[in-house]
């Protein structure tokens, strides 16, 4: 079980806007998170379409997030597809399975807590360690 | 987030072992057979949880694998996360990780697993035998 590099990064491009209430070009996206600016642009695509992000095209344009109560679960689930344990090929048994049901309990496990966790929150934890120099 | 055919494939290698309640060693024809796996695919795997402690091999004619511990012993989260090397989201942070990286690392990727942890508990193989073992209380 891996959570893809595209995963990751949607969740840094989300908190990261989330710091913001103005448009944020790509160019100072790429920045703070170091990803290239032609990869945040494939990125947004499954972002925009779930409605987790706004964009607006031309020179002051740029990405916002959306709205709040964004989940961590809402990102994985636009940026990677739906996440839940893969039958073995032509399995109809998959309620009396032993092995799937072990790994329905670890994906459940995830998807449960991602669902608990918001990005403004992570967004929030980021603005603190800020304003403390620390990071 | 996807789980690897390793992991899949090894699971049910497992769980066919101890299936058979026998301390005899299981041919991996036999479990290939029961399966529907392929027998080259089941060695990889086999050796893999054979290296992790967790099945035993005997060479030879009615060689095969058995269980190296008892089933109660084995627990189901060191096994997952054998399988599918690492299940923890927090990785190793790289020595240039940004402070977004840091923040999602600490609050999420640690708690998500944490998480995981508490979900498995003391989960091992003996309680997934029983019939009903998806009422597990967690």
């Amino acid at each position: 079980m891996k959570l893809s590099t595209k995963g990751r990064y949607s969740l840094e491009t989300m908190v990261y806007l989330a710091t913001s209430k103005d448009l944020v070009s790509i160019r100072t996206i790429s920045e703070a998170t170091g990803i290239s600016g032609g990869y945040l642009e494939q990125l947004m695509i499954p972002l925009r379409q779930a409605g987790l992000v706004v964009s607006q095209r031309g020179v002051q344009g740029g990405y916002a997030i959306a709205r709040k109560k964004i989940t961590c679960h809402d990102v994985l689930l636009a940026s990677e597809g739906e996440f839940t344990p893969t039958p073995c090929k032509d399995c109809t048994q998959t309620t009396i399975c032993k092995t799937y049901q072990i790994w329905a309990l670890l994906e459940n496990a995830v998807i449960d807590y991602s669902k608990n966790v918001y990005i403004e929150d992570l967004a929030g934890h980021l603005l603190e360690g800020q304003k403390g120099g620390g990071m | 987030m996807k789980i690897s055919t390793r992991g899949r494939y090894g699971l049910r290698l497992l769980v066919d072992i101890a299936e058979q309640a026998t301390e005899a060693p299981i041919a991996l024809s036999a479990i290939a057979k029961r399966q529907n796996l392929s027998e080259k695919y089941l060695q990889q795997v086999a050796l893999l949880l054979a290296r992790g402690g967790v099945l035993t091999s005997v060479k030879g004619s009615g060689g095969g694998y058995s269980l190296a511990k008892r089933p109660e012993e084995i627990l189901m989260y060191n096994v997952l996360d054998l399988l599918e090397g690492n299940i923890a989201f927090e990785e190793e942070p790289p020595a240039n990780e940004t402070a977004v990286q840091q923040v999602i690392r600490h609050h999420f990727y640690r708690a998500v697993d944490r998480n995981v942890r508490t979900a498995f508990g003391e989960l091992n193989l003996a309680d997934v035998m029983k019939a009903d073992w998806f009422s597990y209380e967690i």
